[in-house]
């Protein structure tokens, strides 16, 4: 099926295969196509169908909400059409390609490597049945039989044309993907794959400091943007500062992973791991040293330890909602950052 | 005559937003610190309730939903996110009351005569 796309900055068309939707079709063409979660909660995937056969899968998406379906409204990411489409997104900011970072493509994958990280915290690798390359801070889209829709995941590891994609799932209590990956043996599980997506991306090139504000999951982009710093030797002339959210010490994960980056990129990389319902009384994690401890909300640690420090700063956020939002008027309101040096994921 | 008294001017502390009804028209009500800006209370991006989404820095008011950013000073857009300008109300203070000058509420374009129907749009 042809897909016609009119944009305030040009008019675009692009092949849509049959059920895939018209989001996945524009990105893997190289068209920049407004988006966010790519799974039916944010509502920035908005556009209009004009002529055609479009149908929105789930009808109650929490980003259609304030859709005018009457007029033809619907969520890229949750519609596929059964005929050739006139589409038209309100955007000025619709290219034909990628100025930058990778374009998204379709694979399989196959579930391998599960292991419990904490009572309600997995992490697991995807094998891939094609290379994909991505840049730190990027996710993907799984979806699994048996689960309606896809779920967004983000990478955990960075490499390039790498056949394994390594994620960690914090489980969401009766949530349909969490309940599978929890409750049943998915070692070997087939799944389909679609990315890379986001735009919460580090590049080196930029030069420039970082922070990262992270809760519970949301610390899964911030380990592949360390990991591509360390392995660059980012740290010898940048700060990275990381502040990773959860409830208590038991809840934690990757701390012998996040110690050793500590170790690895030396004074000018910091950890910081906050805990919202406990208070240890204690400086630093009780069994490393090197990673250091508060009490209370992440973005409360943040702006408790960041104070002066926000120079040539681009911040990384990730995590539930009011997390986000909370962490956001951080870095606006104390660290000054502008919309350009922001870059955040929603865990809707 | 339209204009009409919205609120005390010392009700709206520095750099705070709040929301108000005047005659059954909804408006929100920023204080910058060098003066107030009396506007309708939904973001002209995606609708986000500004009161609850709106921060105030540095005269810059930042919708935190998309990042979306207009200056209270020049009344401009800001930053590299923002596609729309924001619809601000005359205001003027007397006294202790601030007053806008509303004819009837502002409704963007995604609300009424849908900028997405209209042909020429797209080419412009
Ligand atoms: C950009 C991004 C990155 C993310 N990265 C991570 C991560 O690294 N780790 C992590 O633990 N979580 C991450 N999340 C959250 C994750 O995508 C899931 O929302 C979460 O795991 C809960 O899924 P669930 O199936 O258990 O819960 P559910 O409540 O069953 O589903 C949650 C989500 O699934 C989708 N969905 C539900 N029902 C339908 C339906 N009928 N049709 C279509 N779609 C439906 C919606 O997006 C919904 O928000 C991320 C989210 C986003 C947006
Ligand atoms: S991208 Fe479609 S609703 Fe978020
Ligand atoms: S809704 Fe305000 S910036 Fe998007």
């Amino acid at each position: 099926m042809k897909i016609t796309l009119q944009t305030k900055s040009g008019q675009f068309e692009y092949d849509c295969a049959p059920g895939e939707t018209i989001l996945s079709a524009g990105l893997r063409h190289g068209i920049t196509l407004p988006y966010e979660c790519a799974t039916g909660t944010c509502g920035t995937c908005r556009c209009r169908v004009m002529q055609g056969d479009a149908l929105m899968g789930w009808q109650e998406a929490p980003g259609a909400a304030r859709l005018k379906r009457e007029k033809g409204d619907c969520l890229m990411c949750q519609t596929v059409v059964s005929s050739d489409a006139l589409i038209r997104v309100a955007s000025q900011n619709v290219l034909g390609a990628f100025p930058r970072g990778h374009v998204p493509a379709h694979c399989n994958g196959a579930i391998a490597n599960c292991r419990k990280l904490t009572h309600d915290v997995m992490q697991f690798d995807v094998m891939i049945d094609q290379p994909m390359s991505f840049d730190a801070g990027q996710f993907v889209t799984l979806a699994v039989a048996g689960v309606t829709g896809p779920r967004a995941y983000s990478m955990v590891n960075f490499q390039q044309a790498t056949d394994r994609l390594t994620f960690v799932v914090k489980r969401s209590a009766g949530g349909a993907f969490s309940d599978w990956l929890f409750d049943t043996d998915v070692a070997g599980a087939t799944l389909k794959v679609f990315g890379p997506l986001g735009a919460a991306t580090f590049y080196p090139d930029e030069a420039k400091n970082i922070i990262c504000i992270g809760g519970g999951s949301g610390i899964a982009g911030m380990m592949s943007i360390i990991e591509r710093a360390c392995q660059e030797n980012y740290f010898n002339d940048h700060k990275g500062h990381v502040f990773f959210g959860v409830r208590t010490l038991k809840d934690c994960f990757y701390m012998a992973e996040l110690s050793e980056y500590v170790t690895c990129a030396g004074p000018n990389l910091s950890v910081t791991v906050a805990l919202s319902d406990e208070d240890t009384g204690l400086a630093t994690h009780p069994d490393f040293d090197n990673l250091k401890l508060d009490t209370g909300f992440v973005h409360e640690a943040a702006s408790r330890a960041m104070t002066g420090k926000f120079d040539n700063m681009v911040g990384y956020v990730a995590g539930p909602p009011p997390m986000v939002d909370a962490a956001l008027r951080v870095l606006i309101a104390e660290g000054k950052l502008p919309p350009a040096d922001i870059r955040y994921d929603k865990f809707s | 005559m339209s204009w009409r008294r919205i609120c005390a001017a010392d009700s709206v502390a520095l750099n705070s937003l709040k929301k108000f009804e005047v005659d059954g028209i909804p408006v929100v009500v920023a204080n910058y610190g060098d003066g107030f800006r009396v506007f309708p209370p939904i973001c002209p991006h995606m609708e986000e309730p500004l009161e609850e989404s709106g921060l105030i820095e540095g005269k810059v008011l930042t919708c935190t939903k998309h990042l979306w950013q207009w200056n209270l000073a020049t009344c401009q857009m800001e930053g590299t996110e923002t596609e729309k300008l924001m619809h601000f109300y005359d205001v003027k203070q007397e006294g202790d009351d601030l007053l806008a000058f509303i004819k009837s509420e502002h409704i963007y374009e995604f609300d009424e005569e849908d900028e997405m129907d209209d042909d020429d749009f797209f080419n412009s």
